[in-house]
């Protein structure tokens, strides 16, 4: 183990690494200070540039954008109000207040030490957790992993957007989606029209692009004839006082510690991702506090929780990445197909078989965060700037970017028609409010339920083995009982909004 | 003056639940088209040869996947039905899929640019067509003017030929190559 460790350290800390991984801190931190870009698009676009690289040194640098990304939501949130990526949603509420009220230094220093201490608690879980989960991992059989993946489907869905329903019918188009091209069992094409466009199948990748960046970009110069309102002014001098705020941060250390653990846990459930991770760790904390009435005006415990609360779940998602080869989100989708792209399995024998690569996924991990804190408290103040470019650079530059990373996955012309269309799809989801999370952990868990499934039915063609087999039938039973939950929930919350609604009618 | 405000209101909740009803009968179409699309994909999937080696041939799972995806947009649709029924008022849906597209006309627009742009990519090679799209779709979201030409030319310039130069040079990732013009 001790040699792993040792050869991924020796990969992560060479000086070409670095100077990538400082690179893309940056890169992450920038595009995830401009409004409307996500944590998901930044990596999306790193991932062409690392094509050329070796996986480890690929993978570290799409860590260095991740852990940037989700501190870079952090800048306008705090400075604007606007959260710069849905991630810190929750880190305006009290962030903003609080550099509104004359004080937007210790605002983002007490947000950038908490995304710092947050993603090294989250860390450690990770490289505490994940070992062991694989080993009992490679035990489980195609039953148990065809059912997991149910499992993960089913939270996703429930977990995600608005509706359970859409949320599942997203979920199962992605599943279809996976279907087309050859069979990855005997390699028979299916579903193809003797179209040689779809023959190859749908590269995950390309999938991924289509749905989230280009509908995204789609959706950015949407004109609903609001003029855009101008963000607060960012005032001239900024007391960042690091040091200071640092010990703050340090002072609350339960409120890290739940928060960071939410992180984490939040990280780990298929699916869900920062977004939901900072509300519930804001809100955690605010049920918790001596002095709720607090939050909302600019308290720092609300920037600790929010922070380290979506910072966490960096760690956090990697667990079943790393032991299971299941992603937490699709940002973990991407680093895994970053990894397939090089030839490496990923499941739970990726820290068997690639021990070095996944021990140094960990030290890149806590190298990134501490680049982010380097790069945060020395130029913050730059990065403020880039809300600033208008959007007419953004749009189509990023957009060009898209097209370069779907090209030169398989050098194919034919991949870029491909993506063209389904960004259009994604952008027609989009509007019609389907959530596209599922539909993207559907392509990329297609493949793998199917394989499972099938494997399991050639060794015993009985059905009913998914329900006799212990943790098989425990995964299903969760799966029902996810499902059933998030219905109970919607009838509670409905018939709320109708008494609400009577009552105000009847006012 | 109570009076007023709450007419106002009651006519926000009206239109409100006017616009509610036709993103519902938005969706409702979508349940169908997806219904229709799974249930021709779930036979076309049926179609393929089972395998000898197998009990589940190439076939099974997607013609699974699809028959849920068909039940779950069945439930879905008659549950909207329902609820469409209940809340009942479905009007101007005309007027309303007009100002869709014209709030997002330029969101089309940007497609349509990007449509062509992919087309000609591979006669054109990547430097070009890159340069024309991104002049053309940077100038159409900012307007034109004297400056936005400028930046947009200088922008265009650098994210054309420059991408192009640093995937080549660094990356070692070489981008479509025209068959008119080599760049």
């Amino acid at each position: 183990m001790l040699d792993a460790f040792l050869a991924g350290a020796h990969q992560v800390f060479a000086f070409d690494t670095l100077i990538y991984m400082l690179i893309g801190s940056v890169a992450g931190i920038v595009a995830a200070a401009i409004p409307g870009f996500t944590v998901t698009m930044a990596i999306i676009l790193t991932l062409p540039l690392t094509f050329a690289m070796d996986p480890l040194q690929g993978v570290s640098v799409m860590l260095s954008v991740y852990v940037g990304g989700y501190t870079g939501g952090l800048i306008s949130a705090a400075l604007l109000g606007i959260p710069g990526t849905p991630s810190s949603v929750a880190t305006t509420f009290d962030a903003y207040p609080m550099a509104r009220g004359g004080e937007p230094g210790r605002a983002l220093s007490l947000g950038v030490w908490s995304s710092f201490f947050g993603t090294i608690i989250s860390t450690i879980i990770l490289i505490v957790a994940a070992p062991p989960l694989a080993l009992i991992a490679v035990k489980l059989g195609p039953w148990e992993y065809f059912s997991l993946i149910v499992f993960a489907l089913t939270i996703v869905a429930s977990l995600v957007g608005n509706s359970l329903m859409r949320g599942l019918i997203a979920g199962v188009i992605g599943l279809g989606l996976a279907t087309v091209g050859p069979d990855p069992m005997m390699g028979r094409p299916r579903l193809t029209f003797d179209s040689d466009i779809l023959m190859p199948g749908l590269p995950f990748l390309i999938v991924l692009i289509g749905i989230f960046a280009i509908s995204q970009l789609m959706g950015e110069v949407e004109d609903d004839g609001k003029s855009e309102t101008k963000g607060a002014l960012i005032p001239d001098v900024i007391e960042f006082k690091t040091w200071a705020v640092m010990r703050e941060v340090l002072m609350h250390p339960v409120n890290l510690i739940r928060s960071s653990l939410i992180g984490v846990f939040i990280g780990a459930l298929p699916g869900a991702g920062g977004s939901i991770a900072n509300l519930l760790a804001y809100d955690q904390a605010k049920r918790s506090s001596k002095t709720p009435e607090e939050f909302g005006k600019g308290t720092p415990d609300g920037v600790i929780a929010s922070e380290a609360g979506n910072s966490a779940t960096a760690g956090g998602g990697l667990i079943p990445m790393i032991a299971l080869g299941i992603p937490g989100s699709a940002v973990d989708a991407i680093l895994m197909a970053a990894l397939m792209v090089h030839g490496i399995s990923v499941g739970p024998r990726l820290i068997m078989d690639n021990a070095d690569l996944a021990y140094g996924m960990f030290i890149a991990m806590i190298v990134a965060s501490l680049m982010m804190l380097v790069v945060c408290v020395l130029s913050m103040r730059l990065f403020l700037r880039v809300t600033d470019i208008p959007k007419q650079f953004i749009v189509p530059t990023v957009m060009i970017c898209c097209v370069i990373g779907a090209f030169a996955l398989n050098n194919r012309v034919t991949d870029l028609y491909l993506l063209g269309a389904i960004g259009l799809v994604g952008y027609g989801l989009k509007s019609l409010d389907y959530p596209l999370a599922p539909l993207v952990l559907g392509v990329i868990l297609g493949p793998i339920a199917e394989t499972n499934l099938r494997r399991a039915l050639m060794s015993d063609g009985d059905w009913t083995v998914f329900f006799t087999r212990p943790i098989s039938a425990v995964l299903l039973a969760a799966a029902l009982l996810s499902v059933i939950f998030s219905i109970r929930s919607v009838l509670k919350m409905r018939k709320k909004n109708r008494a609400v609604t009577d009552e105000q009618d009847g006012d | 003056m109570t009076n007023g405000t709450e007419k106002s209101a009651a006519a926000g909740a009206d239109a409100s639940a006017a616009s509610r009803a036709r993103a519902e009968f938005a969706r409702l179409i979508s349940y169908i088209v997806f219904g229709l699309g799974s249930v021709y994909l779930s036979v076309r999937a049926s179609a393929l040869p089972t395998s000898r080696w197998e009990p589940l041939g190439a076939g099974s799972f997607p013609k699974l996947v699809f028959a849920v995806l068909a039940v779950l947009c069945l439930i879905s649709a008659v549950r909207t039905v329902i609820d469409l029924r209940k809340t009942g008022h479905l009007s101007g849906l005309g007027a309303a899929l007009a100002e869709w597209l014209k709030v997002r006309r330029f969101a089309f627009a940007l497609f349509g640019l990007l449509v062509i742009y992919l087309g000609v990519l591979p006669y054109a090679g990547f430097s070009l067509a890159t340069f024309v799209f991104l002049l053309i779709t940077q100038l159409m979201i900012a307007g034109i003017s004297k400056k936005t030409v400028i930046q947009s030319l200088i922008a265009a310039l650098i994210f054309s030929v420059g991408l192009n130069l640093l995937f080549a040079e660094v990356f070692n990732v070489f981008l479509p190559r025209g068959v008119l013009f080599a760049g």
